[in-house]
């Protein structure tokens, strides 16, 4: 039920996006660049300060700079530090269970501890 | 009391020294390089060529004094609180883990874990820095649980050895710990 295929409906909201989309940039143009007397003169009053019309387009460039530095530092912050045991294990690893050992079987996957892994790669090679 | 050479993560050559005291006692220690002399320089007059910039600048005088005066504080500041010259582990089976670390000032800072509470020593692996390293650490038991971990303590936490070291010192570790852990406990 949750395919991405491609749906009339979903057409249909893309061509409706597609319309709003360019309807909305011809009128951020034409509020930009008209002068206000003229605007004025057809009734129409109550625009915002074309300040904003230089202002919105700054703050959303210095927001997406901002972004790349904020997603590095969040990625950094969220790193576990060496000292805590979400280097070792977590939640999942702590309650998995011990599934019997079958003969001619693949064994189960399941975490192995870092004793375990530790011993076999560093004191087996005699 | 061989002392051998290997390298840091960062390239930096340490040494290694292995004292054995006894049958179950190991004293391993990692000599981190000393404060060179031509760093200690460039570090020392680029500050000062800043400062005489500014004072070139402002005319001031007391920017060129409190240069010298801080640098002075921050050279004695760095040697004391930052900059390690020796990381040491002493294991003694069936009493504890000992971890020193000693500052290039003479400063010793020192921290002993009983056998008890410690469950292994392992390598272990983690994003460091934008850096995959491997470093040494102790598990500590968890009380409730026999198999959990309550906490991971780093060793050699400034010298950061490479693998090659770090497997010597995990070899040497886990003699003496399966000694303590087949050893009939006495408590």
């Amino acid at each position: 039920e949750n395919s991405p295929a491609p749906l009339p409906e979903r057409a249909i909201y893309g061509f409706a996006l597609f319309l709003g989309s360019w309807f909305g940039f011809i009128l951020y143009l034409i509020w930009a660049y008209v002068p206000e007397t003229w605007l004025f003169s057809l009734g129409l009053t109550y625009w915002p300060q074309k300040y904003w019309a230089v202002a919105l387009p700054a703050y959303l460039l210095v927001a997406v700079g901002i972004g790349y530095v904020l997603l590095f530092g969040i990625n950094m912050m969220s790193t576990a530090p060496l000292n805590s045991t979400h280097t070792v294990t977590d939640n999942y690893a702590k309650k998995q269970q011990q599934k019997k050992f079958q003969e001619e079987a693949i064994p189960a996957l399941r975490d192995i501890p870092i004793s375990e892994v530790n011993r076999m790669f560093f004191l087996s090679e005699k | 009391m061989e002392e051998r050479r290997y390298r840091s993560a960062s390239g930096v050559p340490i040494a290694l020294r292995c004292l054995q005291h006894s049958a179950s006692c190991r004293e391993l220690a990692v000599r981190c390089p000393r404060l060179q002399l031509r760093s200690l320089s460039a570090v020392t007059s680029a500050v000062w060529l800043a400062a005489y910039g500014l004072f070139v600048l402002s005319e001031n005088s007391m920017v060129l004094s409190a240069a010298i005066f801080f640098s002075l504080i921050g050279l004695i500041i760095y040697l004391h609180f930052v900059k390690i010259d020796q990381e040491s582990l002493l294991v003694i089976g069936s009493l504890g883990i000992q971890v020193t670390s000693s500052y290039a000032s003479g400063k010793e800072s020192t921290t002993f874990i009983e056998m008890g509470r410690v469950k292994d020593v392992v390598i272990n692996e983690a994003i460091h820095m934008q850096k995959v390293i491997y470093y040494l650490c102790i598990l500590l038991q968890d009380p409730g649980d026999p198999q959990g971990v309550s906490e991971v303590v780093p060793l050699f936490q400034s010298s950061k050895p490479r693998l090659d070291c770090l497997i010597e010192v995990y070899k040497s570790c886990q003699e003496i710990l399966e000694q303590t852990k087949t050893a009939p406990q006495s408590n």
